[in-house]
């Protein structure tokens, strides 16, 4: 009932900045757009320069859209993972965060709320991103609505855990914002590159790829929506059979628990070292 | 002017220490530096008082006194170290949350509010974050910026409004979730004239209408005297007096007596006098006098007194007269904290 009263509050919060401030919106995804179409042609008109790496990278629209999709997903872990990190910093200076912090549903059903929201806008103009981008490049999406909701919600929360966790030191250690900048980085490069043959370079290189969050979300968005539900070796895996699915539902549940006790625990500390709600 | 009376908020041998760590810590003083430096600084330190039902407490003192620490402790934003916080029976520590829908917080003002929000679009936003939805919400908002004085300006956004409504539109936030406790970091501060009579007005309007508990900490003491039903001194993280505002004001007058002279008196003689607490002189129009500080306890006071009188007969002063002076809360203010300062 809290979850669902502050979201409301957050809903509604959100649509007014996004109509009050229209053109700002508009134009926020018109350059995200533009950037990634230049980015894209780029790479697919000047295939003579680049070397043959390049070539068979973004030669091919299929690897076209994989880098696209890599691309939005990982604009989505950045701006969620940001959500906690900028954006506590953000409330913080403008003094809104003081506010959260004497909310009764406490921080973390705030944030939770918060960071949902941002999700759903995120996945609306994502969604719409990869759309225009795709038929501009040429490229196909294949769309499985049931398997890509419940994609989509996985991947919000493993991305929520590890939100949770970099909320929480900044939180305490304040000051972190080039380390987060630099972590969101490598979340963000993580869903471009994440892809089913890394899992099949040895076992320490699968180990690592499962520990890590957005790499499996990452493999498994690509597989529904690039590969039809195919392996590498052209066999058809629904995504619900795919082993990546388990490792996902894993990393899931251990980034959540590790995120949340982490988040509350830094809150407390804070609490007790006089610095929460303040930056 | 209350529904109930008895103790509200009760604050029990209270301590926080805080722990600041300088790396590169250049002294100052002797210009020595330290790679590392640890030092604790005591923020509070066994604070006790209580807030009654409907009663408007305030807490004074100077920059780094340990003000804003407390009401922080009290909001659950400051865990203390020591000691016990409760509002309404709940302790602040086990009970947060429950406490959260009891207290209200204006902490900076200005910084409260979101600002491309306009104020009824804050008050929804703050209204559902505590718990407050539907018609509820609705009349609830308009009748806080009808009595604050903002109906005109509801749908303004909040980055056009001024310093002043921006602090009375934090103090509606405070009171959108109809807390039992108004804390009031400041009200004032950097306010002009009218827009700090105006807040004032409007606590003391909603303490006597709607029997709200306010904890007020301000430098402002004209606000205080005029706004406070009693008064906590707090120095140095201690509290060091802690009564009505008249009481206060009357301990105080009833300890220093002006004595008009005939020429600028001998401060080292007259504080030699058994009894005498400080000595200082004024020029006034009518010439010099002895601004004498007297032991409190009536008896030794009285005893001071005439022995101040004969003191000056023997220096063959020309007494002119001899008078009470009326106090204000900044002279009580200065004497309480002058001397730790």
């Amino acid at each position: 009932m809290s979850f669902l009263l502050v979201m409301k509050a957050e809903i509604v919060r959100t649509l007014i900045i996004m109509r009050r401030y229209w053109l700002r919106t508009i134009m926020g995804m018109i350059m995200g757009y533009g950037m990634l179409i230049v980015l894209i042609l780029g790479f697919m008109l000047s295939q003579e320069e680049l070397t043959n790496t390049m070539n068979d990278r973004f030669g091919d629209p299929e690897a076209a859209t994989n880098f696209v999709l890599g691309f939005i997903i990982g604009m989505f872990a950045f701006g969620i993972v940001g959500m906690f990190t900028q954006g506590l910093q953000g409330m913080a200076v403008s003094g809104v965060l003081e506010q959260l912090c004497l909310s009764p549903h406490g921080l973390v059903t705030n944030f939770l709320a918060r960071s949902t929201v941002a999700a759903i806008t995120t996945c609306f103009s994502s969604s719409l991103m990869v759309w225009m981008v795709t038929m501009t490049v040429g490229g196909t999406l294949f769309f499985n609505g049931p398997a890509l909701a419940m994609l989509l919600i996985l991947t919000f929360i493993n991305l929520l855990g590890f939100g949770f966790m970099m909320g929480g030191l900044i939180l305490v250690f304040k000051q972190v914002g080039q380390v987060a900048i630099l972590i969101r980085m490598g979340l963000f490069a993580l869903a471009i590159f994440a892809k089913e043959e890394l899992l099949e370079q040895g076992w320490a290189m699968a180990t690592l790829v499962h520990a890590l969050p957005i790499a499996d979300a990452a493999i498994l968005l690509k597989h529904v929506l690039i590969k039809n539900q195919r392996l590498v070796d052209g066999n058809y895996v629904p995504v619900y059979q795919h082993p990546s699915l388990f490792f996902l539902l894993l990393s899931c549940a251990v980034w959540t628990t590790l995120g949340i006790t982490c988040f509350k625990m830094m809150e407390n500390w804070s609490r007790a070292k006089g610095t929460l709600g303040t930056y | 002017m209350t529904e109930s009376s008895g103790t509200l908020i009760e604050l029990s041998r209270l301590n926080k220490t805080f722990t600041l760590r300088n790396f590169f810590y250049k002294d100052e003083e002797t210009g020595k530096r330290q790679f590392y430096r640890k030092r604790l600084v005591k923020a509070v330190q066994n604070i006790n008082f209580t807030i009654d039902r409907g009663e408007i407490f305030g807490l004074l003192g100077p920059n780094g006194a340990g003000k804003t620490t407390t009401v922080k402790m009290l909001s659950g934003l400051v865990k203390p170290d020591e000691g016990m916080v409760s509002v309404d029976g709940l302790d602040v520590e086990r009970h947060r949350q429950k406490v959260l829908r009891k207290v209200g917080v204006v902490l900076e003002g200005t910084r409260t509010s979101i600002w491309p929000l306009t104020p009824m679009e804050n008050l929804a936003y703050y209204g559902n974050l505590k718990n407050v939805k539907g018609s509820v919400l609705s009349e609830r908002s308009n009748r806080l910026l009808d009595f604050i004085g903002l109906q005109d300006k509801k749908h303004v956004e909040v980055r056009h409004l001024s310093r002043g409504q921006k602090q009375k539109l934090a103090i509606c936030i405070a009171l959108i979730g109809d807390p039992q406790v108004l804390l009031l970091d400041e009200p004032t501060t950097g306010l002009d004239v009218q827009s700090a009579r105006a807040i004032k007005d409007k606590i003391i309007e909603m303490t006597r209408e709607y029997g709200k508990s306010v904890l007020v900490t301000t430098h402002d003491m004209h606000v205080a005297q005029e706004l406070c039903d009693r008064i906590g001194i707090i120095d140095k993280g201690q509290l060091v007096a802690c009564k009505p505002t008249q009481e206060l004001l009357g301990n105080f007058s009833d300890q220093v007596y002006v004595f008009q002279l005939d020429r600028e008196p001998d401060i080292a003689a007259l504080e030699q006098v058994p009894g005498v607490l400080t000595v200082t002189t004024e020029l006034t129009s009518e010439g010099p006098t002895a601004v004498i500080n007297l032991e409190p306890e009536p008896a030794a006071r009285s005893r001071a007194l005439y022995a101040v009188m004969e003191a000056l007969s023997k220096g063959n002063y020309e007494l002119r007269s001899i008078a009470q002076r009326q106090q204000n809360l900044e002279s009580v203010f200065l004497q309480l904290t002058t001397s730790t300062m």
